[in-house]
């Protein structure tokens, strides 16, 4: 992390880190490790470095997980995926 | 001299956009409209992400005589190398590309013009277009094609998978830049009556918001990796009438899964960026791989070649392969260098090598470590640099190296399991990933 510092996590944001650690084979990140508001994709160096095969695997595991779907057109997709804590903040707002 | 379309559909719908039919002649008439406003140059990179606005770009440019540069992804160093190779380039996109080294024109949503009255014609030996593979030193390899040999692929493929391919609705989930996408949605439309949708859809539901907005029947052209998540999504699809995968290898397990989701035959296409597509299979019936009509399979010394009459030259395949006969075939495996990650091919050797040039890497591997199942294969790397952090190191390959390729796992140690003979063999590669996993 560049800063070296991690900003506390929900539990909630959590549980969704490690799922995407678990659907994404990053076994060799820590879910606790991860930075709620840093950016998922990208290699700018605090990212997660996630890529579009991982989209589509997060959306997989969501779906099982929570029952939310995503799409393209929801509000807007580049903000869902901006960050865990954004991320997490739109399946919470998508759960039945 | 070929007309791009054929008079006789000039009043037939060519292309949807969203749900807004698009007729031949209008479209033609746009193209040419486009094409008097493009800059002189010898060649334009189009990057256009709307089918739409990319086949108009790509007949446009075709017009003018210019080449379509088709970057396999729209990373800068990628566009730079491409845009240095050919000097006086522009660029045409749907979105602004602040980083290009050229000039960039970003197309309208619409343009005005009056419906064409008849096709115009370009020679079936213009080069309308160069696609790219990653070469062993990192420079892209180019491809050149040519009007007639893209026409050709794509009638000998309709064949293969519809005894009238004219009519039928193109939703496609890959870019238009790769040669599949290219063949599989722009040119069924221009050379075998499909209908192609402007849409590029990404998740489940998007695939199925796409398929909706066009008429039956239809055509899902996919990847393995987004069948997948058809396939587990609780989304609602309207009806298919065929789905065509590609870029990796299905299971025989999937295909059935997505023949029973969407009813609907699902078919493979074999093919590469050198030739295009050369051979389908309806999976869950066999591996077995049916050339496509007068393409014909010989063996070699070096392995095996294709001859076909739409082909400039012989094709030597990459991969390996058993003849049954002249027509058909069995894969049996890539060439052991070759690695492919969301349809983005490289060599391991060209990866590690790219890894070795990152300043501070003072050793480094990259192999490919076994998967469960059906999970997509990635390069993991083993590195030596004391002083990078592997944040550091990927964002430096992130400059120039599609994101799915870059290696995952990448972990630092201390030196590689290198032998006495300063060899590394994949059992030690393989502990040491295993031991650095585990922790």
């Amino acid at each position: 992390m560049a800063s070296g510092v991690v900003i506390e996590k929900t539990a909630v944001e959590l549980e969704l880190a490690a799922l995407l650690v678990q659907a994404l084979n990053l076994e060799d990140r820590d879910a606790a490790a991860i930075d709620p508001v840093a950016p998922l994709f990208g290699h700018d160096q605090s990212g997660l470095g996630l890529d579009s095969i991982d989209a589509l695997e997060i959306a997989l595991a969501i779906q099982q997980k929570y029952g939310v779907e995503l799409r393209s057109d929801d509000a807007d997709t580049k903000t869902i995926f901006s960050s865990l804590r954004e991320l997490c903040a739109h399946v919470q707002s998508r759960r039945r | 001299m070929l007309t791009i379309i054929d008079a006789s559909r000039m009043d037939d719908v060519l292309a949807w956009r969203g749900s807004v039919p698009v007729s031949a002649a209008q479209f033609l008439g746009e193209a040419a409209a486009l094409a008097a406003s493009l800059p002189d140059a010898a060649a334009a990179l189009n990057l256009c992400e709307d089918r739409y606005l990319f086949m108009l770009a790509f007949v446009a440019i075709a017009l003018r005589g210019q080449i379509n540069l088709l970057p396999p992804s729209a990373a800068p160093e990628m566009i730079g190398r491409i845009a240095a190779a050919h000097p006086g380039c522009y660029l045409v996109g749907d979105r602004t590309h602040a980083e290009a080294p050229c000039p960039v024109l970003v197309l309208p949503e619409s343009t005005k013009a009056f419906p064409a009255r008849e096709s115009p014609r370009i020679a079936a030996g213009a080069t309308v277009a160069i696609a790219y593979t990653s070469g062993s030193t990192g420079a892209p390899q180019a491809h050149a094609k040519t009007w007639g040999t893209l026409v050709a692929t794509a009638r000998l493929a309709a064949a293969r998978l519809f005894d009238s391919a004219v009519g039928i609705n193109v939703v496609g989930t890959v870019p238009s830049q790769h040669m599949y996408g290219l063949e599989l949605t722009m040119s069924l439309a221009l050379a075998a009556g499909c209908r192609s949708s402007s849409a590029r859809p990404f998740f489940a539901q998007d695939i199925a918001d796409a398929l909706a907005a066009v008429p039956e029947p239809r055509l899902l052209v996919t990847t393995p990796l987004h069948l997948r998540a058809c396939v587990a999504a609780s989304v609602k699809f309207p009806r298919v009438a065929a789905i065509v995968s590609a870029t990796a290898p299905l299971s025989a397990q999937r295909a059935a899964e997505a023949e029973a989701r969407f009813d609907a035959p699902v078919y493979e296409i074999y093919g590469c960026t050198e030739a295009g597509s050369l051979a389908t299979r309806r999976s869950v019936l066999g591996d077995i791989w049916q050339l496509h009509e007068g393409t014909r399979l010989r063996a070699d010394a070096d392995g095996s070649v294709i001859h076909a009459a739409h082909l400039p030259e012989p094709l030597p395949l990459q991969d390996r392969v058993e003849a049954i006969d002249e027509q058909r075939f069995r894969l049996l495996g890539r060439g052991d260098d070759l690695v492919k990650v969301g349809g983005k091919r490289a060599s391991l050797s060209e990866l590690t090598a790219r890894l070795l040039a990152v300043p501070g890497v003072e050793d480094a591997i990259v192999f490919l470590p076994p998967v469960d199942g059906d999970a997509e294969q990635r390069p993991a790397a083993l590195v030596v640099a004391p002083r990078l952090s592997r944040a550091a190191i990927l964002a430096r390959l992130a400059q120039s190296l599609d994101p799915v390729l870059l290696p995952r796992p990448l972990i630092r140690l201390e030196r590689l399991p290198r032998n006495e003979l300063g060899k590394l063999s994949r059992a030690t590669l393989l502990a040491a990933l295993g031991s650095h996993i585990e922790r």
